[in-house]
């Protein structure tokens, strides 16, 4: 494999054409298949996440979408859960966790999200699959793309656009499977009677996956991301990031397996450029960290094979930290040195948030009342009582209907009118409840006095709300 | 081409987070104008919202990268955003 790779070296900006793209002239990337560690769990990352992402949408909950985020109802499924716009500060805070986690592991390991489990990386491993099968490896595409167009060409280009089209459209259509019911999204796709936004927003994100995945590749990573442009201020001299080990490997240059480097006045890099082959954006890792590394280890995976059929040690590439390279500790402290500041910081805001959250989740009512009290002023009853009439808004956010006691305090003798007391409300349903409040006048004096009305749903007594508002004095 | 992406791929983001936090705000369907709905379906709503405000982050864009040029290049046409010695 060495030896293979070392004939391999091809002058790759001579023999690959340029294209304009849509953000940069660029030579086409061909990174060469790799296997190792690090592409295992690459792989294994992208079956996990994959069967994840086409599966969920598919999985059942009490007769409905286990995962469901209806955007026509504006409510959110997620198993047992039901979530309401109203419900909007756990989506945040759930952000939020998501953030910190991404900073905690940038700051120990640096980009391994970007390498192993972005939506970028995985529909590009996948897309590359395809064009592997098809159209062979490496070697093969850069011939296929240089040789003039032919009945075998169009044939394997073909193949390659329509299998790509279909994975797209098939992820097209999963990811609007999250947000309107997928099974009847599955009906009207094969009746092709489908909404004209359902229909929209499946071939747009198909066509932006085939985009991206199939053409822009690393240059999504390079110019659109956002997170690649700022990952550096997480980044510090104890963080894990794959890098060259350039006091092991210079000076760096060819040689046969029998000669001794060390006589030879070599250093144990063979400079045949596997490094640069596998890599999907096209970056040297010899000269130091860049922006453009997405972490994906291609490169540790490659130099490995190479290490091992020199005969050297591993770990020429490999990850390790800013500070092991300069000579600081050697790489087995590097344990030792993750707990510090930044991670320590880190870590205790995820947890404080992960509580608070969890808590907040334990302890929500799936119940909502709001009071509107009624525009016309306070009148008398036909007993002489003072009355109030409100409307309370109930919402059930529950997926089974509730019957509720509604009660009311916060002046002596207070109470409600008749038919007042009780309210149903259907599953997910919202009900406008009349609530007519009447008191005596000899216990009100004020203008205007607080009270706070209590609705406690009956077959659950923990599901309560208590909310308030103001009665007025004639 | 470079340029127009340059100019739609932000507002895009941008107009991502808006409509969401937008709608999820504000309910389309309970939108009244002149005495008429605004929007018969949500989803519609959705992306007609995210569209507009697509729009208004690609003007904005669109100026900024307009108005990046020096006196000196608005004096003849102005072609490139990229400072000038």
């Amino acid at each position: 494999m060495a030896e293979a790779g070392q004939k391999k070296v091809i002058n790759i900006a001579a023999s690959t054409e340029m294209e304009q793209t849509l953000y940069a002239v660029k030579q086409k990337v061909y990174p060469r298949a790799v296997s190792g560690w690090f592409a295992s769990w690459r792989v294994a990352l992208v079956l996990f996440t994959q069967l994840l992402y086409y599966g969920l949408p598919w999985l059942s909950w009490d007769g409905r979408q286990a995962i469901l985020f209806d955007l026509a109802q504006r409510k959110f499924y997620i198993l047992g859960l039901v979530f309401w716009p109203q419900d909007f500060i756990y989506l945040t805070g759930l952000l939020v966790i998501a953030a910190f986690s991404l900073f905690l592991f940038t700051a120990i390991a640096g980009r391994l999200w970007c390498g192993f489990a972005c939506p970028q990386t995985v529909y590009t491993e996948l897309f590359l699959w395809i064009e592997r099968k098809i159209e062979g490896d490496r070697r093969k595409q850069m011939k296929l793309d240089r040789q003039a167009w032919n009945i075998e060409k169009i044939g394997k280009k073909t193949a390659k656009h329509s299998a790509w089209l279909v994975l797209a459209l098939w992820t097209g259509f999963t990811f609007v499977g999250y947000f309107t019911p997928i099974k009847e999204l599955a009906i009207s796709f094969a009746h092709w009677t489908l909404g004209p936004w359902e229909t929209f927003w499946i071939f747009f994100y198909g066509f932006a996956t085939y985009g991206n995945a199939g053409f822009m590749r690393e240059q999504v990573c390079k110019y659109m991301c956002p997170y690649a442009r700022f990952q550096s201020v997480m980044f510090d001299s104890d963080t894990l990031t794959v890098t060259y080990d350039p006091s092991r490997g210079e000076p760096r240059g060819p040689r046969s397996k029998s000669t001794d480097r060390h006589t030879a006045g070599l250093g144990d890099c063979v400079d045949c450029s596997i490094c640069v082959q596998v890599c999907p954006t096209d970056i040297d890792i010899r000269n130091g960290l860049q922006y453009e590394c997405i972490g994906c280890a291609a490169c540790i995976d490659g130099c490995d094979q190479v290490m091992a059929k020199m005969g050297y040690p591993r770990g020429l590439i490999r990850y390790t930290t800013e500070n092991v390279i300069k000579g600081k500790y050697p790489d087995r402290s590097i344990l030792a040195h993750v707990l510090r500041p930044r991670t320590l910081i880190y870590s205790v805001l995820l947890l404080a948030i992960v509580a608070t959250l969890g808590m907040a989740l334990i302890n929500r009512v799936p119940l909502r009342v709001d009071a509107i009290r009624d525009r016309i002023a306070a009148r008398e009853t036909a007993d002489g009582h003072i009355e109030n009439v409100y409307r309370l808004q109930i919402i059930n956010m529950q997926n089974k209907p509730h019957r509720y006691a509604i009660s009311v305090t916060g002046l002596p003798g207070i109470k409600l009118g008749d038919a007042s007391s009780l309210a149903e409300v259907a599953a997910l349903g919202t009900h406008d409840a009349v609530v007519h409040v009447q008191i005596d006048p000899s216990e009100i004096r004020a203008r205007s006095s607080p009270v706070e009305f209590k609705i406690q749903s009956l077959d659950n007594p923990e599901l309560t709300k208590t909310v308030r508002s103001t009665f007025l004095n004639r | 081409m470079q340029r127009i992406i340059q100019v739609l791929w932000p507002s895009f983001i941008a107009a991502g987070v808006m409509d969401i936090v937008l709608f999820t705000l504000l309910d389309p369907v309970a939108l009244i104008y002149q005495d008429a709905p605004l929007f018969t379906t949500r989803l519609g709503a959705y992306s007609l919202g995210f569209f507009l405000f697509w729009l208004f982050g690609t003007v904005s864009s669109a100026l900024t990268c307009y108005f990046q040029c020096s006196t000196a290049q608005l004096n003849k046409i102005c072609k490139s955003s990229e400072p000038k010695n």
